[in-house]
């Protein structure tokens, strides 16, 4: 949509915009820069000071990326699960052959990944990986704070393993239906899940009680921590919806604080600006508002609509930049500050 | 499923196993020079797919938690479609291949379900590939070889140099009876027109208006209630528009696990468009189609394939509808 009557943003006049002609399927902090992962296979290292640095990775779309401790790990429709120095050394950690490497995770020294219905865990030097089984295809994997914890979504709910004198042992967390994207909240009190159905799923982990937030138009494709308290930031609505976290109950029964109202689609990536109480959304049309997490917010415009969906809103470690990328692969990088 | 342009098509390959889905499949892929598929494979391929891109995918059937019984999805599509849509390079089309036993319901109702498989992709049309000798027996024996005649656009009647002349006759009538929409197409080795098996679009609503079923004579005789049979009613008296509604949806709701496919052209009184509809269990999509062209007769017709359709009143039903 290129209007020349719409008035640009401050972060659109002071940024840089790159037409990379692949769909961002993801993006991740390491070290100081931001690694983006693209529906071509490359990788791109974003820095503050510095050009961004592309990486061939992949042959097909990067499924996931996630930040290890010595460089990020990526899972791709090429079947394979590789390691990526922000040096451009590429190292193939395993390779699945036809099936897809659809999630990954790390924590410190230990990898993992998800293909098809298993989760591979590498720890230390093991060159053989540890094989958790499940019983569908995997939606989702997140770790703990801790690194103790692993929670595994698929259909029928979340599978939580715990790291017991060296054994995975395992604890199920029900809920009928198809479970994509799981979270711990920060305290890691909680388990969060997207599911099929337009709604999110919780679980107190403590006694498994569990709940639904619902009520969105269109699937939850994304969502975030933010603030103190916390709250729970989701996609999925014409605005991004917070739920509160505080207390014994968390959200059961209170109403979520809808922020970032000024987009006329529904939102598709949420991000929250650390140390800060505010909200990046993200929406369908490619429009990007930061919105305080309040009763009445004020909404700053970051990025005009760009026709495509926006797919992934990220910050880079210093807080300097804000990096947004939609699905046809148009990035925007800007300073957030006012220079 | 509106038709957009920039959706991807999807055909889906059923068929028993040994009917000629793999060689078809490879046919296709040999034959389209320049041309760039995509092809979802289940893990019990019978052969090597000649393609540099082959998805592995368990055919993992979902339920949907829409209070719908009979709503499930191929939860595996949602998750390869979704992924496929995040590549760089554009794709001509996508063939699913099913294994031999596969009900084709849940294929076919992911893209009326899942919201962001019918924003990128579309379900052009079930082929299923028949074998002429053996597919007597299965009817008989498997409830999947009736569903996937029933839920067929195209069946591919292949080895037909294997039967003899009343043979053949024998197992057309016995397609015919499950399902009269269905285009049969003879071959040998699954010697087919590509054109008439890709890019049909099969499933917009505007292809219910030019496809006319095969009608056959509706008392004919079958053996066991279990088996799929079709119905067809025509009105030349224009229909109520909140009688037909009512009458519908509770046969829908009611029924919905027994109606396979439905689909209808039909007239209401004092509403100058065509309305057209079609379904797949309790799922529906409708639509109006714009006026009546001025040479056509105006009249509503509609047909259900199903089981256990005798016991559903249709006909009653459908006349109940006509507008006083």
């Amino acid at each position: 949509m290129n209007n020349e009557f719409v008035k640009k943003s401050r972060f659109e006049e002071n940024g840089k915009v790159f037409e990379t002609g692949a769909p961002v399927t993801g993006a991740v902090s390491i070290e100081n820069a931001i690694a983006v992962g693209f529906g071509d296979g490359s990788i791109r290292f974003f820095w503050p000071d510095n050009d961004p640095l592309e990486v061939q990775a992949h042959s097909g779309a990067i499924l996931s990326i996630a930040s290890s401790n010595d460089g990020v790990i990526t899972g791709g429709q090429d079947g394979r699960f590789l390691k990526i120095s922000t040096n451009a050394e590429v190292e193939e950690v395993y390779n699945f052959g036809t099936r897809w490497v659809d999630n990954v995770a790390a924590y410190e020294s230990m990898v993992l990944c998800s293909s098809g219905k298993n989760v591979y865990i590498w720890s230390g030097e093991n060159d053989k990986p540890k094989i958790l089984e499940h019983q569908s295809t995997i939606g989702g994997i997140a770790i703990d704070q801790n690194g103790r914890r692993i929670a595994v979504s698929c259909y029928g709910g979340v599978t939580l393993w715990r790291l017991e004198k060296n054994k995975w042992k395992s604890s199920k967390f029900a809920w009928k239906g198809s479970h994509g994207k799981v979270g711990f909240s920060p305290d890691g009190k909680y388990l969060v899940t997207t599911m099929q159905e337009n709604e999110l799923h919780a679980w107190r982990i403590r006694d498994k009680a569990s709940f639904a937030m619902s009520g969105y138009p269109s699937k939850v494709k994304s969502f975030t921590w933010a603030g103190d308290n916390p709250y729970l930031v989701t996609a999925g609505a014409k605005e991004a919806i917070c739920w509160p976290f505080d207390g014994k109950e968390g959200p059961k029964g209170r109403k979520p604080l809808c922020i970032a109202s000024g987009g006329q689609q529904n939102a598709t990536f949420v991000e929250s600006l650390p140390g800060e109480k505010a909200v990046f959304a993200g929406f369908r049309n490619g429009m990007v508002l930061l919105s305080e997490l309040s009763e009445h917010p004020n909404d700053v415009l970051i990025q005009n609509p760009t026709g495509s969906e926006v797919s992934n809103i990220s910050i880079s470690p210093d807080r300097s930049h804000i990096l947004v990328g939609d699905s046809k692969g148009q990035i925007l990088w800007s300073p957030l500050w006012e220079q | 499923m509106e038709t957009n342009t920039s959706q991807v098509p999807v055909t889906v390959l059923t068929g028993f196993l040994g009917a000629g889905k793999t060689t078809l499949l490879n046919r296709i892929l040999t034959e389209q020079h320049g041309r760039r598929y995509a092809v979802i494979v289940n893990e019990f391929g019978e052969q090597g797919i000649d393609n540099d891109l082959v998805v592995d995918a368990d055919e993992e059937v979902f339920e949907m938690n829409n209070g719908c019984i009979c709503c499930t999805v191929r939860g595996d599509l949602i998750r390869i479609l979704g992924g496929l849509m995040k590549r760089a390079d554009q794709l001509d089309a996508i063939i699913v291949e099913t294994t031999g036993l596969a009900d084709p319901a849940p294929v076919a109702q992911t893209f009326f379900v899942d919201q962001d498989v019918a924003d990128r992709t579309k379900l052009d049309a079930i082929v299923t590939v028949a074998d002429a000798v053996h597919l007597s027996t299965q009817l008989g024996e498997h409830h999947e070889a009736e569903e996937q005649i029933a839920f067929a656009d195209v069946v591919l009647l292949n080895k037909i140099d294997l039967v003899d002349k009343s043979q053949l006759t024998g197992v057309k009538d016995r397609i015919r009876k499950i399902n009269p929409y269905t285009k049969i197409i003879e071959t040998n080795r699954c010697a087919a027109p590509i054109e008439e098996i890709l890019g049909l679009n099969a499933f917009s609503l505007d292809r219910v208006l030019e496809v006319e079923p095969d009608f056959l004579d509706s008392d004919h005789d079958h053996e066991h209630d279990d088996d799929v049979t079709s119905v067809s009613f025509v009105s030349d008296t224009p229909l109520d528009l909140e009688k037909f509604e009512k009458w519908f949806g509770n046969l829908l709701q009611t029924h919905g696990q027994n109606i396979l496919r439905s689909k209808g052209i039909l007239d209401f009184k004092n509403e100058k468009d065509r309305y057209v509809f079609q379904g797949v269990h309790m799922l529906m999509d409708a639509s109006p189609m714009g006026p009546w062209p001025e040479k056509s007769i105006r009249n509503s017709r509609v047909v259900f394939i199903g089981r256990k359709l005798e016991t559903m009143n249709l006909k009653e039903g459908f006349e109940s509808c006509k507008s006083d």
